[in-house]
């Protein structure tokens, strides 16, 4: 069924789109959807979840659909801007509270977020991030106007501090009227399962996915007279930079031409620069401090094995890049990592010095030996495993899922809480959700939704995009192409 | 030539545009807006002169009545001199430039000009007006240093804020004068 799925929708692309008929014949629901991505991360702010957002939002408007993001503002960075193929993006002026995230009070933000949903004509709203309180509003908000909802968790989360208690019930209150729910990987869906109390019917699980074209393989940088280890993460706690502290004096002891590559910011700097002090280690471990993402190619081909120490993780989007550049991958067996990669491309062992040592061990003798796979024929392998185009497809199968099922109209809603969430939570949040619809009621008497121009479509099927030079469409929407062009938002 | 339509602005009231073609080069479009109605000033003196009441009854203050007619007095001339406009004209002569003029109810008039030389194009764009996300027109400066790049941008009909359709046909008859020169 995938395959039969993915020949109609090449077929489709090629014929660009003009008439929907070879997918129509095949008997493939091929309804377009209005999307609107909400999340508080977004570039400029760099990290796994915008690049997420971003690469699924262009694969999806590849496939026909119209796609909006909204994000809050980034410094002199808000309005409306457009990114490559008319990817359209409302940096709302909403507070940043903390980690860039926003902060919330169920409510502020409905009067824009509607005027977005209303003027884009909106169909489904997809949040990214549990972190994301933008993401969680937008959810409750569209609940209330009766879109459909889906919801992309990023995180795994624990059960047993003050602050993940808070957090879970939070969720759960957040997720148990949403239509879909996405995971990264089964050991987020379990997690998100439990920490959420969810159905686990409703809650999909699409992994991310790398581009092959930026991570290929480059030997030629490699120095062939040392076996190079490399390390890129943040250095923090949750990634096991403890660990790698551990590791680091033992390996190099052992193996004289042996050297680390470390590529990273965070406070766990510090352990690895104490471990260097100690032991001497000045030519043998170099620490590189933050990489762009540009950069991190540049550095991963340079080893010969790349070692990943992290201690939870949903999805290891690191391990994935690190084979895709055709390194021997050594990693912690944790979360969803194992999932990730085939037996025989990843080296996994037990979160502890010992264990990660004699993984590497096996892995260096391997290299020494010369028995290790090229790293074009890893990057053969892996280019295939995970790209985003399969992504959009798995995703867009969840929309149209999504879309076939009933928005829960207020009564429904408030008896879901209750029931679900817990009598004091439930009733609190069902009191919230009453206000934020008598809300929705005066804005839309104080500014009704035939008064909102709808926005010219820059995608989906009436977009009218086109490269620069291109012809325009329709001569009486040529007015609003010049519109759509990158020009600065002001006011 | 000339021709009137009625449009509505961004809150759902309605104005009017008509558009005056001089010549092939040279057109002008006034966008109207309804005068000051007699009702809005009434309720907004009797909010005034209540509020006064009120306070008038607990003080036994008679400077607070007083006080009251003075601020509603003077609050209505800045109205009509600052505030609210009546006419805004957009004077498109190509080759020579673009007039810009606001006329106020109380007959005040403000003008700007854009010569040709400082304009680089004239768009529709987007965006977040207080609680909305809007389309607006503006014209586009050129900046004297870097011939490609933008120096400022002048918002158009800034105090009717007129709605996309209205926008559209003023945008594409200054098109084409636009591509004329």
């Amino acid at each position: 069924m995938g395959q039969r799925r993915r020949a109609a929708a090449v077929n489709n692309s090629s014929s660009q789109g003009t008439s929907a008929a070879p997918a129509e014949a095949a008997g493939i629901p091929n309804r377009k959807h209005n999307i609107c991505m909400v999340s508080d991360f977004f570039y400029p702010n760099m990290g796994g979840v915008e690049s997420h957002i971003y690469q699924l939002s262009q694969c999806l408007i590849e496939k026909g659909h119209k796609v909006v993001i909204v994000t809050h503002a980034y410094g002199r960075r808000k309005g409306v801007r457009h990114l490559t193929n008319g990817l359209k993006v409302y940096y709302l002026p909403l507070q940043v509270m903390y980690n860039q995230s926003t902060a919330t009070t169920c409510f502020h933000s409905l009067p824009l977020m509607r005027c977005v949903f209303v003027r884009e004509r909106i169909t489904v709203v997809h949040a990214h991030s549990s972190f994301s309180a933008m993401g969680h509003d937008a959810l409750f908000h569209a609940k209330t106007m009766g879109l459909t909802t889906v919801f992309t968790d990023h995180s795994l989360f624990g059960f047993a501090d003050v602050s993940s208690v808070l957090t879970n019930k939070l969720l759960t209150v957040s997720l148990c009227d949403t239509n879909h729910t996405v995971c990264v990987s089964y050991t987020s869906k379990e997690n998100t399962v439990l920490r959420a109390a969810l159905n686990p019917e409703i809650v999909s699980v699409i992994p991310n996915a790398v581009d092959p074209t930026d991570f290929t393989p480059d030997p030629s940088q490699r120095q062939d007279d040392r076996i190079t280890i490399v390390v890129v993460s943040r250095l923090v706690y949750r990634k096991g930079i403890d660990l790698l502290g551990g590791i680091i004096p033992v390996l190099c002891h052992k193996h004289p031409d042996l050297q680390f590559l470390i590529g990273g910011e965070g406070p766990k700097r510090l352990v690895l620069e104490e471990v260097r002090e100690k032991y001497q280690l000045h030519d043998r471990v170099r620490l590189l401090g933050a990489l762009e993402h540009k950069d991190v190619r540049n550095v991963l081909v340079q080893g010969h094995i790349f070692l990943n120490t992290s201690l939870t993780e949903a999805f290891c989007m690191a391990i994935l890049e690190g084979a895709s550049c055709g390194l021997q991958v050594v990693s912690t067996r944790v979360g969803g990592i194992p999932e990730v990669l085939p037996e025989e491309l990843i080296t996994m062992c037990e979160p502890t010095v010992r264990a990660l040592c004699a993984g590497l061990e096996t892995v260096i003798a391997r290299q020494r030996s010369a028995s290790v796979p090229s790293p074009a024929s890893i990057h053969a392998r892996v280019q295939n495993l995970y790209t985003w185009r399969n992504v959009a497809e798995r995703t867009e199968k969840v929309y149209d899922r999504a879309a076939g099922e009933e928005v829960l109209p207020l009564d429904k809603r408030l008896r879901r809480l209750r029931a679900h969430c817990g009598p004091v939570a439930g009733s609190i949040f069902a009191f919230i959700a009453v206000l934020d619809f008598l809300f929705l009621l005066f804005l839309q008497w104080w500014a009704p939704d035939q008064v909102m121009d709808a926005a010219v479509d820059a995608t989906g099927p009436n977009g009218l995009w086109k490269e620069a030079g291109g012809e325009i469409r329709a001569n009486s929407k040529s007015a609003v192409k010049r519109a759509a062009e990158p020009e600065m938002s002001i006011l | 030539m000339m021709e009137d339509e009625t449009f509505t602005d961004i809150s759902g009231k309605a104005i009017s545009l008509s558009c005056q073609d001089h010549s092939s080069l040279c057109k002008e479009f006034v966008v109207s807006v309804p005068k000051v109605s007699i009702g809005k000033v009434m309720v907004y003196t009797c909010c005034v002169w209540l509020l006064a009441y009120v306070v008038f009854f607990f003080t036994e203050n008679t400077a607070v009545l007083s006080s009251a007619i003075f601020i509603t007095l003077v609050g209505m001339m800045l109205h009509i001199h600052f505030v609210k406009v009546d006419h805004e004209t957009l004077l498109f002569i190509g080759s020579l430039g673009i007039q810009l003029s606001s006329s106020y109810a109380s007959g005040r008039e403000t003008t700007t000009f854009i010569e040709m030389g400082k304009i680089k194009d004239i768009v529709i764009n987007e965006a977040i007006y207080m609680h909305q996300i809007i389309y607006y027109l503006c014209v586009l400066l050129k900046d004297p240093s870097e011939p490609n790049a933008v120096a400022r941008v002048v918002p158009l009909f800034q105090s009717s804020k007129p709605r996309l359709n209205c926008l559209v046909k003023v945008y594409k008859s200054c098109q084409e004068i636009l591509s004329k020169c």
